[in-house]
Parts: structure tokens; C-alpha cells; sequence
């Protein structure tokens, strides 16, 4: 696997490339989009590897089968590969009747330890009080708030994913880290923040 | 926002400590996906080659270099009737256009220059 993944062909000419029988655009492509899905339904299945990793399979799966009637200029591959791993994320949360796996109260208790393994300890602590404030969170105001802070991606491209308006993207995630400051501030203390202030 | 919210930087820095830290694929989610790419992919577009192309021979080479079967259709044609309007007798020719006159006289007041006396 020499091919390097990161050249400087747009993920839009690697699926005309990979329509065309190329295999190194296969892998290309591979190699660009599926970590980036994978991290993303992790983050809205609440860490669910097993599930993340089912859902970004079957989003490049998609996307294989999409490439020969892509339409260059249309829709940026990101966009579409985060929009259908949104939609099928959304159908497994349904199916199996929960929004979320961890309960906020899990997130684990910062234990005595010595220094370095406390500060380790403590940044578990609070991803994972992290990750179960999110899933607390509304379904829309989760994605948004994942896809601009997580994902690091702009408003106008979480607009084009969620198919909203900017502005509806901007009120989601305003109040999604309005709901999770929230959801966080009786950990306050337990994660550490009041005592070493901005540490992080 | 309540007092025992987090602060807005910390919630910042929280998120910012969560996006910077790597989701790995695994080795084995790399390849199912690939292996998905390889077997959905369509073929590549294969170029034929055309049939073999034989030398033509001299006779043909000859006719291509001087334009080919039309030009040495007109040129046949206008040898035979060279040939032929060459061969027959005038009054055959008289007979072939229809035409009456024997001989045309283009200066016939012009016999005086070729008198004697």
C-alpha cells in the first residue's frame, strides 16, 4: 500500500478515478474518508466502536456504489459521506431504542493515584464525561455540535450535511454547548476544573 | 448561564482535547473496506487493438500515389477516347457530332496572299 492518500488529487477526481478502474483511488479514498467517518459515528454512537465501525463500512459501501453516477461539482465526497453515516447512525439509534450507552453517572470517579497517573486518569475521566454528556444531548444539536468542535468543520459545510440553514446550525450548536456545559457542571469538581482552573 | 455551569473556556478546551484525540481505524475495518472497493469497482475501459493491416501490393501503391481508383478511372477513360479520336477518320467524326460543314474557312479572302502572279 504505497499510494499516498494525502496527494493532491480531490476526493471528487479519485471517484471518477476509482469509476474508471483504478485501483489506487480505491485505496486512496479508503484511506481518506473512512477514518474520518469512523471517528464521526463513534462520536454519535457514543463511543460504540462495534457499531461505528459497522456504520462507516456500510457508508464506503455506499460510496463505492455511488461513484459510477457521481456527479462531479454536485457534492463535495465528505459532505455526502457524513451525511448518509448521520442518517444511518440516527436508523441504529432507533433500532435498538437508546440514545445513548454510557449514563453520565458512569463516567468514572478521578482516583487517588500519583501525579502523572492522575492527570491521565483525569483526562479519561473527562472524555468520558464527555462523551456522555453529548449523548445526552438531542439527536440534531449532538450532530451539530460534533461536527463543528469534534469534527472541525465549518458552519456552511454542516449546513450542507444536515441540509439546514446556517443560522439553524448555529442556534443548534449554540444551545448544544449550552445543554453540555450544563450536563458537565455537576462533574465539575469530580473532572477537575475547579481546582486547577484552566488546566486541560 | 448558572453559576455551576463550566466555564465557557473549559468546555472549549474540553472539546478541543476530545477532537485532537485519534479515532484509529483498525487494520481489519481498513481492508473489509477495501476489499468492498475492489469488488464493487467497475472494470477499466479496454482498448482493442484493430484488425492487422496488410501491405498492399505494388500495382496498388501505384494507383494510391497517383489518387487512387477514381483518378485512374478518369485517366483510362480519357486515354481510350484519346485513342479513339485519334483513330477514326474525320468524316466518322462528322458522322459521330452530326456536323455537315467538311472544312471551316476561317480568312476567305485571304487566297491572294498565297497566289502566284
Amino acid at each position: 500500500m504505497a499510494f499516498d492518500a494525502g496527494g493532491e488529487l480531490s476526493d471528487e477526481a479519485l471517484m471518477v478515478l476509482y469509476a474508471n478502474g483504478d485501483r489506487h483511488a480505491a485505496l486512496a479514498l479508503t484511506r481518506r474518508i473512512t477514518p474520518r467517518v469512523l471517528a464521526y459515528a463513534a462520536r454519535l454512537l457514543s463511543g460504540d466502536r462495534a457499531e461505528a465501525e459497522d456504520v462507516a463500512q456500510e457508508t464506503m459501501l455506499r460510496l463505492w456504489k455511488v461513484a459510477p453516477q457521481w456527479r462531479q461539482g454536485e457534492t463535495r465526497v465528505t459532505t455526502w459521506a457524513y451525511r448518509v453515516a448521520t442518517n444511518l447512525c440516527i436508523d441504529r439509534q432507533r433500532a435498538r431504542g437508546r440514545r445513548r450507552q454510557t449514563a453520565l453517572e458512569d463516567a468514572p470517579e478521578v482516583a487517588d493515584a500519583s501525579p502523572n497517573a492522575e492527570g491521565r486518569l483525569q483526562e479519561a475521566g473527562r472524555m468520558q464525561a464527555l462523551e456522555a454528556a453529548l449523548a445526552e444531548l438531542p439527536d440534531r444539536q449532538r450532530q451539530a455540535v460534533v461536527l463543528r468542535h469534534l469534527e472541525g468543520m465549518t458552519n456552511p459545510e454542516i449546513a450542507a450535511i444536515m441540509e439546514i440553514g446556517v443560522e439553524a446550525v448555529e442556534s443548534l450548536t449554540a444551545r448544544g454547548k449550552r445543554a453540555l456545559s450544563a450536563a458537565l457542571s455537576g462533574r465539575k469538581e469530580a473532572l477537575g476544573y475547579e481546582d486547577d482552573g484552566h488546566a486541560g | 448561564m448558572r453559576m455551576t455551569d463550566m466555564q465557557d473556556d473549559d468546555l472549549d478546551r474540553l472539546l478541543s482535547a476530545a477532537a485532537s484525540a485519534p479515532v484509529r481505524p483498525t487494520d481489519a475495518l481498513m481492508e473489509r473496506v477495501l476489499a468492498d472497493a475492489l469488488a464493487l469497482q467497475p472494470a477499466p475501459a479496454t482498448l482493442r487493438p484493430g484488425p492487422a493491416r496488410t501491405r498492399p501490393g505494388l500495382l496498388a501503391r501505384i494507383a494510391a500515389a497517383i489518387g487512387g481508383g477514381p483518378v485512374l478511372a478518369g485517366l483510362g477513360s480519357a486515354a481510350i477516347f484519346g485513342l479513339a479520336l485519334g483513330y477514326l477518320s474525320p468524316t466518322t467524326l462528322d458522322y459521330l457530332t452530326g456536323s455537315t460543314v467538311d472544312a471551316a474557312e476561317f480568312f476567305p479572302d485571304a487566297d491572294f496572299l498565297t497566289t502566284e502572279g
